[in-house]
């Protein structure tokens, strides 16, 4: 609070030749500095890192002949193996679709440990449907779940609610490479994930096709919201997404 | 009254057939790809052999029954249904020439009763186009010896006045619908009620097979995968502490460390401007 002294000079003498204004001037370039820190650390945002893994790394290649378990009807497609050609007849019964719903998800480096419930898509936003309530995050039903072994588990947690404050997915965006996350199904198995991305897209460009796609490397999107936030629609203007792909 | 006789045949296959995702394969015309080609057996009480350009394709193909799907290159087909074992040449059951297969299509041919009772092949187009999250798309076929019909979703007619050989198609909410098919504009239950479980992303695609008139009135059913969309956005967030923008309060602080500022250069120049008079 006090200028900075000349050696040798006393304070009270120094105080009598200037007055106080250099003791005032300093307070105020203090308080600058430590004002434009603060602001500049707030508004880092999110950073990004890593790649998440997707289906175009393993599509077949079109040079390559695509196994094909159906009969061709043609030349050279004769009874040549003997016996009838193969065409697959499905017999009655209604398909198997039955899906693992994920029940709890932890993550220890950011203390997160929620339960996780089955959701599908808002009607009348065609959005998915987040839960509201304040500790639970949702898993998109549609999509893959724990017993799948291709495709993008989905799970979406609010970073905060207007009502309730911070919500399950608050600190998403801490969660660094390499981080450990493990999810817990209904039957009682666990599968054990290692984060290996985190993205931010604004809402209208996010790729949504790939975050909730059914095919490629069997891997956990966990998708919150970050970037600023418009408090005329109340929503924020990115997504952060972390994506984690399976251990052990 | 015949109780409902729900033969759901699992054609769970990727819609796409093989045009899947590589780009080389995207830019060829449509004419030049295959197309998946289905087979359904809609005529009761005769298992039948399918020669497809003279080939024995399907073997003992039963009713109620959904084969494939072929892998077809766009083309005219000559297809032949007979009883098993028999000679496609001299004792054919069905026979269809130069049937049209276009490219890059899915199509389920199926063999069934017209409205008089005759054993006839229609091709149906199926509509595998992407449905909205949370979606699945019903079709229902009219494939029966029968009058037309209305088809009922928990009472209430959903899909009316359908005749042999029509569909009538709607994307619903994916999950159970009650469903029944009554005569058109009547009460008259002549299938069902049954529930009917409509997966996210796929077609169900329901036939109503047989002939009133035999009591042999009954229900198969395929579905194809592949047709899910992803949702259009996830809002997670209504409360704004997590946007990186500055609050108030820094503005404030901003604000008054300038002031603090002035206040000592106001000082300094109004001291140097007393000290010089």
């Amino acid at each position: 609070m006090r200028p900075v002294n000349d050696v040798g000079v006393p304070t009270a003498a120094r105080r009598r030749r200037y007055g106080w204004y250099p003791g005032v001037i300093a307070l105020g370039l203090a308080l600058l500095a430590i004002t434009v820190l603060t602001g500049w650390r707030m508004t880092r945002g999110v950073e990004e890192f890593g790649m998440p893994p997707t289906s175009s790394g393993v599509a077949p290649s079109p040079s390559e002949p695509v196994p094909d378990p159906t009969f061709r009807i043609g030349p050279g497609a004769s009874t040549e193996t003997g016996g009838p050609p193969l065409v697959p007849v499905q017999p009655g019964g209604p398909p198997a679709v039955s899906t693992v719903a994920p029940v709890r998800l932890s993550i220890p480096t950011v203390r997160l440990n929620a339960p996780v419930k089955p959701v599908g898509i808002d009607p009348d936003t065609r959005e998915l449907a987040v839960p509201e309530a304040r500790s639970t995050v949702g898993w998109y039903r549609y999509g893959p779940g724990m017993d799948a072994d291709s495709g993008s588990l989905v799970i979406a947690g609010h970073v905060d609610s207007l009502t309730q404050g911070p919500g399950p997915f608050f600190r998403l965006a801490e969660v660094g490479a390499g981080a450990r996350i493990s999810v817990r199904a209904t039957d009682g198995s666990v599968r054990g994930f290692r984060v290996v991305s985190r993205e931010v897209f604004r809402k209208s460009k996010a790729p949504y096709d790939r975050l909730f796609a059914r095919d490629g490397p069997f891997r956990l999107t966990l998708v919150t919201c970050g970037g600023g936030f418009d408090r005329k629609t109340g929503s924020y203007r990115d997504n952060v997404v972390v994506t984690a792909v399976p251990v052990g | 009254m015949q109780p409902l006789r729900l033969g759901l045949v699992g054609g769970i296959v990727a819609a796409t057939g093989l045009g899947i995702a590589a780009p080389a394969v995207a830019v060829e015309s449509s004419a030049a790809r295959n197309s998946s080609v289905y087979v359904v057996h809609g005529i009761p009480g005769q298992p039948v052999d399918v020669y497809v350009n003279g080939e024995k394709t399907l073997t003992d193909f039963a009713p109620a029954k959904v084969a494939g799907p072929l892998d077809l290159p766009a083309g005219s087909y000559d297809i032949v249904l007979t009883k098993p074992g028999e000679d496609p040449e001299s004792a054919p059951l069905l026979e269809v020439d130069d049937a049209e297969v276009p490219g890059g299509a899915n199509l389920s041919l199926v063999a069934h009763l017209n409205a008089d009772g005759e054993p006839t092949l229609t091709p149906f187009v199926n509509d595998v186009s992407k449905v909205a999250a949370g979606q699945a798309r019903l079709i229902v076929r009219h494939t029966a010896a029968a009058p037309a019909v209305d088809v009922r979703a928990g009472g209430e007619p959903v899909f009316r006045d359908l005749t042999n050989p029509n569909e009538a198609k709607a994307d619903v909410p994916a999950g159970t619908l009650n469903v029944d098919v009554v005569l058109a504009g009547t009460d008259d239950v002549v299938l069902g009620p049954t529930d009917l479980t409509l997966a996210e992303g796929t077609v169900t695609i329901v036939y109503a097979i047989g002939s009133a008139e035999d009591d042999t009135l009954a229900i198969t059913s395929q579905v194809i995968r592949g047709l899910d969309s992803a949702p259009d956005g996830v809002p997670a967030g209504t409360g704004g502490l997590a946007d990186p923008g500055l609050p108030t309060w820094w503005y404030g602080l901003l604000a008054g460390s300038v002031l603090v500022l002035l206040a000592g250069i106001a000082l300094g120049v109004s001291r140097r401007t007393m000290s010089r008079l």
